[in-house]
């Protein structure tokens, strides 16, 4: 009797505790939302400020903002896999592979303003890649290899080995049994990845504002989006530390409803390419 | 030794192999008759697997292993240097105790082998597909749903299937490490049948611990016991007249 109050205390502060937060959770997006929506209005999405005009907009922002998010994972994306899959299929249990691992641990919980510091100095200064897209790029990729690494690692673990001998046995190469039968089976963890650095990408400001700036200007013309790669510009992230910084809140919860749905749409994509990607690969 | 009609498929010379210090497999000399159904039983860890992986050479994934001898596939050593080994792994077939079916459809699994040597083609695919099926006694479940998981099957539908696959790249040998020990009996009877029919195609080697199963599948049965093969021969024989004292404590439950 006793050990049955017991237990169903125990269940009722779990469900307690599991209905707070998700209230929490739930809480937060909808107060951000009520207070956001007023500010996003078509122009506020179309144009960029300017005292000339009159305008408050952040077009540019969410140009940069999806620039940032495309170029570093594609810079990220390959690296981080392939050096899973290095550790994992090829590297064996050697110190080396020790070291590495403990490394992209370490380089997990560095704060992220330290990673500012390090990419303004050595991608802005020493490479001379100066406030940039790319500065940022870089400096972000680094920040995010590890959530990659550790996910794709973690997920090509739980593949059973027992894929492995069945592809070996069919006659398949190392390489085709991995691009066949283990990078399909491990595509939920790596997407598990991918979705957490999308996170941190559209959340960063202190590891962007000193690296790829807080420019906000549209690019003129469709070449000069390729020139911005070296051109200074401020996410949506960073604008919205900006506008917050000079108590403009409106601006701040409009950005912040608009942050909130780029993360919500480009986890949507990247659950589809996934599935795209998949189909190819076993090909 | 195992002779009589039929012609030799495989046969191994003083084979022998280490596990780093450890000697799993101890001057196996054994030949295997093509079209034949040759039982491997033993008690466990006596080396029947190892032996098994030694002859699509699947044991060089294993980097502590050490092989001595020879292993002959039509009078041609496997282990020689500049041996394809995806030829030979295409030629000697094997399913596993637990069925491990790839998590893709029904049809990408037998798909899978084919493609690795080439075939792209959607009609080649598609008959090479349906005969497997057929072979490994399974097209009727699954005709319906070739584009579902795998994963869905049962577990003898599943075991069926890795047969398919295996033979849907037209092996020559089919190793089978315990095909049935993960199976209710209804599905290994399915299974063992299975095994009788395979050897008008193929050279059937299967590891067993059931004895009665050796009995029921196998023309050939060889004993082996902590790394060595003490007996082999005539299955019909070995159960009626072992000429090795440890064989027949072994076959009468001794042991193992
Ligand atoms: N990968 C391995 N590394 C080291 N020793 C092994 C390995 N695989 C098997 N062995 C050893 O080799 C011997 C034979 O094992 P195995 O071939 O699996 O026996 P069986 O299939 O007859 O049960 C056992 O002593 C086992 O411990
Ligand atoms: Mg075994």
């Amino acid at each position: 009797m006793v050990r049955k109050i017991k237990d169903g205390l125990i269940l009722g502060t779990i469900y307690l505790a599991a209905f707070f937060s998700v209230v929490l959770l739930a809480g937060i997006i909808v107060y951000v939302c009520v207070k956001g929506i007023g500010s996003v209005r078509w122009s506020f999405l179309t144009t960029v400020s300017s005292v000339l005009k009159g305008t408050v907009g952040i077009a540019g922002n969410i140009v940069n903002t999806l620039y940032v998010i495309i170029l570093t994972l594609v810079i990220v994306i390959p690296i981080g896999i392939g050096s899973a899959i290095w550790l994992n299929e090829y590297a064996g249990k050697s110190r080396s592979v020790r070291l590495v691992e403990f490394t992209t641990q370490t380089l997990a919980g560095i704060p992220s303003v330290i990673f500012g510091l390090f990419g303004m100095v050595f991608f802005g200064t020493t490479l001379g890649l100066g406030y940039s897209l790319l500065t940022g790029a870089l400096t972000l990729t680094l920040m995010v290899l590890p959530l990659i690494t550790r996910n794709t690692q973690e997920a090509l673990r739980a593949v059973p080995d027992s894929y492995r001998y069945g592809a070996v046995c069919m006659g398949a190469a190392k390489w085709y049994m991995i691009r066949t039968v283990l990078l399909p089976s491990a595509m939920p963890g790596i997407v598990t990845g991918v979705i957490l650095a999308v996170g941190r990408i559209v959340g960063e400001s202190a590891a962007l504002l000193f690296t790829a700036g807080s420019g906000y200007l549209l690019p003129g013309s469709g070449e000069g989006l390729f020139h911005k790669i070296m051109e200074s510009g401020g996410t949506l992230a960073v604008q919205l530390y900006l506008s917050m910084s000079k108590a403009q809140y409106d601006t701040a919860f409009g950005i912040a409803v608009v942050l909130l749905c780029i993360v919500v749409i480009v986890n949507f994509l990247t659950g589809i390419f996934a599935d795209k990607l998949n189909a190819a690969l076993r090909k | 030794m195992i002779t009589k009609t039929g012609n030799i498929k495989i046969k191994t010379e003083r084979l022998n192999l280490y596990y780093g210090n450890t000697h799993a497999l101890k001057d196996i000399t054994i030949k295997i008759r093509a079209n034949a159904v040759t039982a491997l039983i033993g008690p466990s860890g006596c080396g029947k697997s190892t032996f098994l992986k030694t002859l699509n050479r699947i044991n060089d994934l294993v980097s502590s292993v050490r092989i001595e001898g020879g292993v002959y596939l039509d009078e041609k050593d496997i282990y020689a240097p500049g041996v394809d080994v995806t030829k030979l792994r295409r030629k000697v077939g094997m399913v596993f105790q637990q069925p491990n079916p790839f998590p893709m459809s029904i049809y990408d699994n037998i798909a899978y082998g084919p493609r690795i040597h080439g075939i792209k083609d959607r009609n080649s695919l598609d008959e090479i597909v349906e005969s497997s099926l057929r072979d490994a006694g399974i097209w009727e479940e699954v005709e319906s749903r070739l584009e579902g998981s795998a994963l869905r099957l049962s577990g003898g539908q599943q075991q069926r299937l890795c047969i398919a696959r295996a033979l849907a790249v037209q092996p020559e040998v089919l190793l089978m490490d315990e095909p049935t020990s993960a199976l209710d009996p209804a599905a290994s009877l399915k299974t063992e049948e299975l095994m009788r029919w395979l050897k008008k195609k193929y050279t059937v080697i299967v590891v067993t611990h059931n004895m009665q199963q050796a009995v029921r599948v196998s023309d050939e049965t060889a004993f082996f016991l902590n790394g060595e093969m003490i007996e082999a021969g005539m299955t019909r024989e070995i159960f009626s007249y072992p000429r090795d004292r440890r064989t027949r404590d072994y076959i009468d439950g001794r042991f193992g």
